[in-house]
């Protein structure tokens, strides 16, 4: 039995690190530049899961509510999660994760090292692929009690009431969802941001984006914060726009609360430029090479670290295939007189020009 | 205003006094003219704005060969998908636009079919063809324009007369053979480039900045004015009258050099009226009150226009536009652009859209109008003008039996005065008839009409009362912000009325009305787009301009302080005539 499997330890087809894992993995053998981590399998949660008889208590917590009864599946997530939170872990898993924690502390020679700690579903998960139920990720835990106390709430997010509610509108088992949960080095993020290798509002493949704020990505992520937005063409690399975003918050480490949280953004740096050039090549760089990794459209979660000096490659935390539909690259000769007629000046109906 | 205006008051059998068509007097392509019938109100009918007058009987070969069969055949033989060119009602002498609905399934597919076979043909020989098109009408022109009319046998009248209708009609023929696919493939360019994410305002820059026959008129009028100056005519400019100046002129001997300039001037581009293909309007080199009148009001000004300023600003402005607009394109959208903007470059609707009214709209229906007034005078006709009120089969007639003038006599006194009825009824005619539709599928209609969605949700404004109304938005056709007085009027014939620096509100403007650009603040029109008449000088001008407002001659009144946003295409009602601020 494996609880814990380090980065380079993960296969490609490894089921038991969860989709989110598998591909951080995937990113660190292809070369990007990663953070180092950990995961903690779903053979860890299937144990815990099985041995507190999780699969009795959820059906008692759910006997008689339907999908939409919010309120209802509302409490039945406290009543799993508390049951969960409270259950016995082996100390065989204990042991196992705050072993991997103290050695990645020593890898990168720092004490109480804070890591993220995400949830890593199966890729199968049609929760997860739905985004019906975003399972949680906590930035910037510190020390074996807290990441523990992370990763069991990783496990209490699979109960989320809108997970709940899914898998019952869609007759899926809510004991079979394995999960597993990512340890990871937190990079001290001066900026954070995604990039996307097609135009994920017009599927044309030959205008790339990037958004970006400063700090963790998080609020950019849930959708927090307007980034900037830095539209780039694929061949030349040259930037085509670069829009400054109103950034209200930022997401910071509070150190006396022990993880990252969002706070308003000083005025003084709301409409700053987050990104110089040599910083969007950087991301570029990296989004193209996701994307030949991938074989196909991809987007990417990605820091800039402190540390990191001009010509360093960008950090990628995340990699995803990108789901628009792809438009094909214009032809040099897409402006047909006839055709823009066509569809301009002759069809009533268009907006006065 | 419901959705549709009652056209009742215009239902009519009757045209002008002892008129009445025959079937066979013009050949119409697929809708001729007529008067209005009460299955017209189904269709919407604008007052065609270009010409303010309406039409004396002369005239009529306008509306017949020039509007409706020039733009029918035109809409048949591109082909337009949707529309079959234009159609015409009379309600009394003025004229009322409409579109030729194409609404068969099948009919559109074939022409959607044609036309993308036919236009990028069309785009790749236009230089060629508009080069051949200029000689050719150069030609006929000389040709008209060489004839003494005075003192001609009536035979040789009677032949130049229909010479003149046949050369007419073929100098409209070239209009819209041209107009249609020129308009069509900027207002595809303009699409593209709105979607390649390019702010509308930049891209009727993209275009600017080429000289045209209009704009060369211009600046040899402001090179008069300069000469003037020079030559220390000045004070006589300035006390005299317009319509005295020639001979006032004249008779200074120190004018002598500066006229000798002038008639020059008179016979390059003296061959023109002060509108658009109205026989009732005594050219520049028959009458030059117009032109010594523009000269006036330039010395007003005291300081010169600029042009080669104004020239070089356009210019820089345009590349510039271009460059931005390149640099935020991908490589692969820039060939797209590149190959767009190239074709309508070569093919530069706003260039041949002032360029070619040198040519025909101010000046191809001169030798209808000699020939016609020739042949009322060899008749006997008693004044020099009673020519233009004799229809074209009428015209024809009286040549071949060289009947007497006495049998016209009562009749063209009934018709001058029926004629002088519609004019004054012009000003409160509706704007338009008929059945306001969402939008209209013609691109004249609604690029040079300005008949868009836009202006008709700004025509249905009007419903209401409009004193309270401070506000006015239109489209944005030549950025920057003005403040002023605004002077709305009714006519180029009111011109003389706007002092420098105020600001123009009126219906829509034409080619006569361009000096007028050189000494006015800022421009506000009711109707038009950014491809019309006002449009395209304003940016040549370098001042703002609002177009299709739809009621800016309803809510601003005469002497109103105003600001107009070119920019943003707003106009805004700072404080009203009368009332301090």
């Amino acid at each position: 039995m494996t609880f814990v499997r380090w980065l380079n330890e993960i296969g490609p087809d490894d089921q038991t690190a969860g989709g989110k894992m598998s591909r951080l993995a995937d990113l660190a053998r292809a070369g990007f530049e990663v953070p180092d981590a950990f995961v903690v399998t779903s053979v860890a949660y299937q144990t815990v899961a099985a041995n507190c008889a999780l699969g009795a208590v959820i059906e008692r917590a759910l006997a008689g509510i339907g999908p939409d009864d919010f309120d209802e599946l509302a409490a039945a997530e406290t009543r799993i999660r508390e049951h969960l939170a409270a259950a016995p872990v082996p100390a065989e898993i204990t042991d196992a994760i705050a072993q991997a924690y103290e050695d990645l502390c020593v890898r990168r020679r720092e004490v109480r090292l804070p890591v993220a700690v995400r949830s890593s579903s199966s890729t199968e998960d049609a929760v997860a692929a739905s985004s019906a139920g975003q399972y949680d990720t906590y930035l910037g835990l510190a020390g074996t009690a807290a990441v523990l106390d992370g990763i069991r709430r990783c496990w209490g997010s699979l109960f989320g009431a809108r997970a709940l509610g899914y898998r019952m509108r869609h007759d899926l088992s809510h004991a079979d969802s394995p999960m597993a949960v990512g340890v990871v080095e937190l990079v001290q993020a001066r900026a954070s941001g995604v990039a996307f290798s097609v135009n994920p509002v017009t599927g044309r493949r030959d205008r790339l984006v990037v958004e970006a704020t400063f700090g963790y990505g998080e609020a950019l992520v849930q959708g927090l914060v307007n980034p900037d937005h830095v539209e780039i063409g694929r061949t030349d690399r040259r930037v085509l726009s670069y829009k400054v975003g109103d950034k209200r918050l930022v997401s910071t480490m509070d150190h006396q609360a022990g993880h990252v949280v969002e706070v308003e953004m000083p005025a003084s740096m709301r409409r700053l430029h987050v990104l110089d050039a040599e910083e969007i090549d950087a991301l570029v760089e990296a989004v193209i090479a996701a994307e030949e990794m991938l074989g196909q459209p991809a987007d990417v979660e990605w820091v800039l670290a402190r540390h990191r000096r001009p010509g360093d490659p960008a950090t990628l935390v995340q990699v995803r295939p990108v789901t628009t539909a792809v438009e094909p690259a214009p032809d040099a000769a897409a402006w047909n007189p006839a055709a823009s007629a066509l569809k301009y000046a002759f069809t009533p109906g268009r907006p006065p020009s | 205003m419901t959705n549709v205006v009652p056209v009742d008051e215009f239902i009519s059998d009757s045209w002008y006094p002892g008129y009445k068509p025959a079937r066979d007097d013009a050949g119409a392509y697929t809708e001729g003219l007529s008067t209005f019938r009460k299955e017209d109100e189904s269709r919407f009918w604008l007052l065609d704005f270009h010409y303010p007058r309406g039409m004396v009987p002369l005239g009529y070969v306008f509306p017949e060969d020039g509007i409706c069969f020039c733009t029918q055949q035109a809409a048949e033989q591109l082909p337009l998908p949707t529309s079959g060119g234009l159609a015409v009602r009379m309600a009394g002498p003025h004229i009322y636009t409409s579109e030729v609905p194409v609404t068969s399934p099948w009919a559109i597919g074939e022409r959607v079919d044609r036309v993308q076979r036919s236009l990028p043909d069309i785009l790749g020989r236009f230089e060629q063809t508009w080069a051949d098109r200029i000689s050719e009408l150069t030609r006929g022109l000389a040709y008209f324009e060489g004839q003494s009319y005075d003192g001609r046998d009536i035979r040789d009248l009677a032949r130049l007369y229909e010479e003149a209708i046949t050369f007419h009609r073929r100098a409209w023929t070239i209009h819209f053979e041209i107009m249609y696919p020129l308009l069509a493939t900027y207002v595809g360019f303009h699409g593209t480039c709105l979607e390649l994410g390019i702010d509308a305002a930049e891209i009727a820059k993209f275009l600017q900045g080429y000289d045209s026959k209009i704009m060369e008129t211009d600046r040899a009028l402001w090179d008069l004015t300069r000469k003037a100056r020079a030559a220390g005519l000045g004070s006589i400019f300035e006390t005299t009258d317009a319509t005295q100046l020639a001979s006032t002129l004249r008779a200074t001997p120190a004018a002598g050099g500066w006229l000798e300039e002038f008639e020059a001037f008179l016979r390059t581009y003296g061959h023109r009226t002060e509108g658009i293909a109205d026989v009732v309007l005594t050219p520049w080199i028959d009458d030059p009150v117009s032109p010594l009148g523009t000269i006036k009001t330039y010395l007003q000004k005291g300081t010169d226009h600029d042009f080669e300023k104004a020239r070089i600003a356009a210019t820089a402005e345009r590349e510039q536009a271009i460059d931005a607009a390149r640099s935020r394109l991908t490589l692969e959208e820039q060939r797209t652009f590149d190959a767009g903007l190239a074709a309508c470059t070569s093919a530069n609707f706003a260039w041949w859209n002032e360029d070619h009214n040198y040519y025909i709209d101010l000046r191809a229906h001169i030798p209808m109008r000699r020939a016609g007034l020739a042949i009322a005078r060899a008749l006997g006709a008693d004044r020099s003008d009673d020519g233009l009120f004799l229809f074209r089969p009428e015209v024809r007639r009286l040549a071949d039996d060289q009947r007497a003038w006495a049998s016209m006599r009562g009749l063209v006194e009934e018709r001058r005065s029926y004629y002088e009825h519609w004019l004054s009824r012009r000003p409160t005619m509706p704007k338009v008839l008929g059945t306001v539709p969402e939008d209209m599928s013609d691109p004249v209609m609604r690029e040079i009409f300005g008949t868009n969605a836009g202006f008709f949700s700004a025509m249905k404004r009007l419903t209401g009362d409009t004193s309270d109304v401070t506000t006015l938005t239109g489209v944005a056709a030549s950025s920057g912000v003005a403040r002023g007085i605004a002077r709305v009027l009714h006519g180029a014939e009111e011109l003389h009325r706007i002092q420098p620096g105020e600001i123009l509100v009126c219906e829509a403007t034409s080619p006569n009305w361009t000096p007028a650009f050189a000494k006015i603040a800022a421009c506000v029109c009711d109707s038009g787009g950014t491809l019309t008449h006002a449009s395209i000088v304003s940016r040549e001008y370098r001042i703002p301009c609002v177009c299709g407002v739809g009621i800016a001659t309803s809510v601003i009144h005469d002497g109103d302080e105003i600001e107009v946003d070119g920019t943003t295409g707003t106009v805004r009602v700072l404080a009203r005539a009368g009332v301090s601020s």
